[in-house]
């Protein structure tokens, strides 16, 4: 921050807090902040449909990467922005196992350049996993099979750490 | 917890995913806010900047064709830019270091690892209304104090030469 060592600083009025109030009705109390986490819950309905859709497109991307070894870096940066958008949102929605496993895939989808066939198969069973937690609808920590299932992955994942 | 009122104020979420955008926006309307605009992309967001006078961005990091990064130069720096000093939330699955470092230096005043919730969410906007930051003009930056707090320890000589402004 050298840079910042030889500058200007510019103080600023602060006009959020003018447009603010505090507490009264219509205020962000605890209890309206557990509604609206509520209101999020509710959309589980939404969710589903929405991540029904990335999976489909999710398996469409696996499938090319699997059938066609040509530009298989471009292949998995299309499958790395699917599965960050997904990794995104499963937490929000209850679906915590979306989010640990796309973390997951998208660790090493990131670094891969190529795709032979032991990545494949790797990438490959996180698709699956990701598959499977919905079809089962595994929310929450998903249970002692859902534990056994990211252990494996893990184990998986390390062979291409690094 | 200090409890906002939030309805007058105005948001733009920045997103190129249309979910994102649609959970972003439900939850602000259940935090009370009534005013909010949607971008799919960065070049419309800064268009829309032009004529919608947002309080706050909230904003995704990876989107193309511009990324939340390269979006928030051109808010702080670009030569066309109508509000160089509004807060940017900056939403992101990245959660590494040398990413928080690298939308700190852009010029984002907060991060925001998602999966994002109302309470997640809601404690950066406050973060923002509580703890204004002034900007910092150097000839490589361009955005928010990038020094969240003063070092209690430091006993050197202050460093930066310009005496403060106050913008009103």
């Amino acid at each position: 921050m050298a840079d910042e060592d030889q500058s200007e600083l510019i103080n600023l009025p602060n006009m959020l807090q003018a447009k603010v109030t505090i507490g009264g009705p219509g205020a962000v109390s605890p209890e309206v902040l557990e509604q609206a986490e509520s209101m999020i819950a509710n959309m589980t309905g939404n969710y589903l449909e929405w991540v029904k859709g990335d999976l489909v497109v999710l398996r469409g991307a696996f499938e090319a990467l699997k059938t066609s070894p040509g530009n298989a870096k471009e292949k998995l940066d299309d499958m790395f922005r699917i599965v960050h958008d997904m990794r995104g949102q499963g937490g929000s929605f209850g679906y915590k196992l979306i989010t640990i496993i796309g973390n997951q895939l998208c660790y090493l989808i990131s670094g891969l350049d190529d795709a032979g066939p032991s990545e494949i198969e790797a990438i490959g069973l996180h698709v699956e996993a990701m598959d499977l937690v919905i079809a089962r609808n595994m929310q929450g920590d998903g249970g002692p099979d859902a534990e056994q299932m990211l252990k494996g992955l893990e184990k998986v994942g390390s062979k291409f750490a690094g | 917890m200090t409890a906002y009122n939030l309805e007058k104020l105005k948001f733009l979420i920045v997103d190129d995913n249309d979910n994102m955008r649609f959970l972003v926006g439900t939850i602000l309307r259940s935090l009370g806010v009534r005013d909010y605009r949607e971008s799919g992309d960065g070049i419309a967001a800064f268009d829309e900047l032009g004529h919608y006078p947002a309080d706050i961005v909230v904003c995704d990091w990876d989107m193309r064709p511009m990324t939340g990064l390269e979006f928030t130069r051109m808010v702080r720096s670009g030569s066309d830019s109508t509000n160089r000093f509004i807060p940017i939330i900056m939403l992101t699955g990245y959660t590494e270091i040398q990413r928080v470092v690298e939308a700190r230096d852009s010029g984002v005043h907060e991060f925001l690892a998602k999966p994002v919730s109302a309470k997640t969410l809601y404690a950066r906007v406050r973060s923002i209304i509580e703890y204004p930051r002034p900007f910092i003009r150097a000839s490589l930056y361009f955005g928010p104090d990038r020094r969240r707090k003063e070092n209690l320890n430091y006993d050197g000589a202050e460093r930066r030469i310009a005496p403060p402004k106050t913008l009103n």
